[in-house]
């Protein structure tokens, strides 16, 4: 069986983060790259599967983005994966949720696959709209925010949190699972890993071979600004609990919260 | 774009307040684009919740009660969200900001062919061209997205942006055809309730919530809830809380939680870590009671009390309960 794990490369989640005024992209210069910390999660949820199933299942990285960010992905091959795959073309900066889901898709029907497993988000100001988009361009079922994932005899079993607890959904493959941190920590890299890390492909794909070269994102920035600035805290000690909550309530009577 | 669909999220015709939150700026939207304002309401329950929604200046809702809807995940109802949208033409669709709805509004805008733009809190009319106006990068940026020339556009619209406001002629309600020939491949094996009571969290006017400085599950009930109660709101936490199993995930705010902007956050024992802070940071009053007066909690909160928790609470509830009475 053969899992595909969707990474994106995101600035170090603690840099401070904006959009440069001239390209509207935002600015990835300066901050370190990491892998984006959901989509570990979807490593380790693929990884958990491969030990259970064994046999011929195998764990390939797609990542759409620079050349440049290669280095960072040897991590995710340290912690397990087999090999790796990065869609990578200047026709596909500055993309949007909607042409980075076509792209992802374009590539998946290139390299084939069994089962998708997609992060829950990008932590770098992406809202959680690629798995679903991909789904549907892949058309296979979308199952999203699994917290627990199993398959047995071709069928996706998974507990998928909602608003208020969650459902168990099933569906035959191929599909999609994005997972949520409830998977399970994702692992460290042994040495043994990083070693091995050194030997593994990675191929590069161009747009015009994964069939979406024609792409344009459907959503543009037109402007964008700070939010009001809140102003700074007034402070009030409290040695104890009436002191306390005395200045909370005076608090709230002036702003006319109680 | 012309025209404006928004698709209700309901359980069992059960609903919240950004229903009519969303019912009411979908009018206000298509008046803007010389269009007309349509909802979606499917599965079990849809044609008693059809009937309130008429209180609603909407032009049309329509209604489904497929059983389908509730058995398989999802495709179903985008199937029906397509059908209405291609009869209504060029529209934009609204749908709530939450789990259901970002799911909806990836898998629609991807079959539509649509841009999405996600916790949308207004909509600008320029030229006939839509712009969504969110908060990005957690908050610290706010941006205009317009959908570019597309026949359609899909917005996650955040709870308690808009104000919800009853009125109009009554819409008409009309049922959707099934769509001939799908086969449903996600089957929902079984359903658990966590926190039901919690329903209402990203759209509650007032979120006491706590983090791992209530060292467990008791102070959720014996000291947020009550404090929550008196102030009519709902209680929430942090992940470190949900981590801890003290209460369920479901309560959770921040990047990987909810999105909250109630009139007034109270944080009790939450430091204020980035992925917290994405959650709340744009609610009206942000008060914090922590121990530690340099937590990163004080530089983005209004007032910033330093002290034990376990002290101030019960008394702050004392003094918000006698106020009330
Ligand atoms: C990828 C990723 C995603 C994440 N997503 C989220 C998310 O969505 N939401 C989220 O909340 N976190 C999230 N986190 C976790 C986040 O980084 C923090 O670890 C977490 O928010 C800390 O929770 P806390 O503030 O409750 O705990 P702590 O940081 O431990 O803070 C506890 C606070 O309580 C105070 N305190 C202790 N005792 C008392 C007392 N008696 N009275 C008053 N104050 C007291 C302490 O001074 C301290 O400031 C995420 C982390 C990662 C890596």
């Amino acid at each position: 069986m053969k899992i595909v794990v969707t990474v994106k490369l995101v600035p170090d989640l603690n840099a401070s983060k904006s959009i440069d005024p001239a390209t509207k992209r935002l600015v990835r210069a300066g901050a370190e790259t990491v892998l984006n910390p959901y989509d570990e999660y979807a490593l380790e949820a693929a990884l958990q599967l491969k030990e259970r199933l064994g046999g011929e299942t195998s764990v390939t990285l797609l990542s759409m983005g620079p050349q440049a960010t290669q280095e960072t992905l040897r991590k995710a091959l340290a912690m397990g994966a087999d090999d790796a795959v990065v869609l990578s073309d200047d026709v596909l900066a500055g993309s949007d949720v909607a042409m980075t889901a076509a792209a992802l898709a374009g590539a998946l029907k290139n390299i084939g696959f069994d089962l998708v497993v997609c992060g829950g988000l990008a932590d770098d100001g992406s809202t959680g709209g690629v798995p679903g988009a991909l789904a549907e361009h892949l058309g296979v079922p979308g199952l999203t925010n699994a917290r627990h994932v199993e398959i047995d005899d071709a069928v996706v079993k998974v507990q998928r949190e909602t608003d208020s607890g969650y459902q168990v959904v099933t569906c035959p493959l191929p599909a999609l699972v994005s997972v949520t941190m409830a998977v399970g920590e994702p692992r460290y890299a042994s040495l043994k890993g990083i070693m091995g890390a050194k030997k593994k492909t990675i191929a590069p794909l161009c747009a015009s071979d994964a069939g979406v070269g024609g792409l344009a994102p459907k959503t543009e920035l037109l402007r964008f600004a700070a939010p009001p600035a809140r102003t700074k805290a007034r402070v009030v000690e409290a040695p104890d609990g009436a002191t306390g909550a005395r200045a909370i309530f005076e608090f709230l009577r002036e702003r006319k919260l109680v | 774009m012309q025209h404006v669909v928004e698709v209700v999220e309901h359980r069992k015709g059960q609903t919240r307040k950004v229903t009519f939150e969303l019912a009411t700026q979908a009018r206000d939207l298509a008046d803007r684009l010389g269009g007309t304002a349509h909802a979606v309401v499917l599965g079990s329950g849809a044609a008693e919740l059809a009937e309130q929604l008429k209180a609603y200046p909407l032009d049309a809702v329509h209604v489904a009660e497929d059983p389908d809807v509730d058995a398989y995940l999802i495709d179903p109802t985008i199937d029906y969200v397509e059908a209405v949208a291609r009869a209504v033409g060029s529209a934009v669709i609204l749908v709530p900001n939450t789990m259901y709805g970002r799911d909806v509004a990836s898998r629609i805008a991807a079959r539509l062919g649509a841009g999405m733009v996600a916790d949308v809190t207004g909509f600008e009319v320029e030229g006939g061209r839509v712009a969504c106006v969110a908060p990005k990068l957690g908050g610290a940026t706010i941006t205009a997205c317009a959908f570019r020339d597309g026949e359609y556009g899909v917005a996650t619209v955040r709870p308690n942006a808009f104000a919800a406001q009853s009125g109009g002629a009554g819409a008409r309600v009309d049922a959707i055809e099934k769509p001939p020939g799908r086969r449903y491949a996600m089957r929902i094996e079984s359903e658990v309730e966590e926190a039901s009571d919690e329903l209402g969290l990203e759209e509650a006017p007032v979120v006491v919530s706590g983090g791992r400085g209530l060292g467990g599950a008791d102070p959720f009930r014996t000291l947020l809830k009550p404090l929550a109660d008196a102030l009519g709101g709902a209680v929430g936490a942090s992940r470190a809380a949900a981590d801890a199993g003290w209460v369920p995930y479901s309560l959770q705010i921040g990047q990987t939680g909810k999105t909250v902007s109630p009139k007034l956050y109270i944080a009790v024992g939450i430091s204020g870590a980035i992925q917290h802070k994405v959650g709340m940071r744009s609610s009206g009053t942000i008060v914090a009671v922590n121990k530690d007066g340099a937590a990163p909690i004080a530089e983005f909160s209004d007032l910033v009390v330093v002290g034990d928790a376990f002290a101030i609470i019960p008394e702050l509830t004392k003094l918000v309960e006698a106020a009330k009475a």
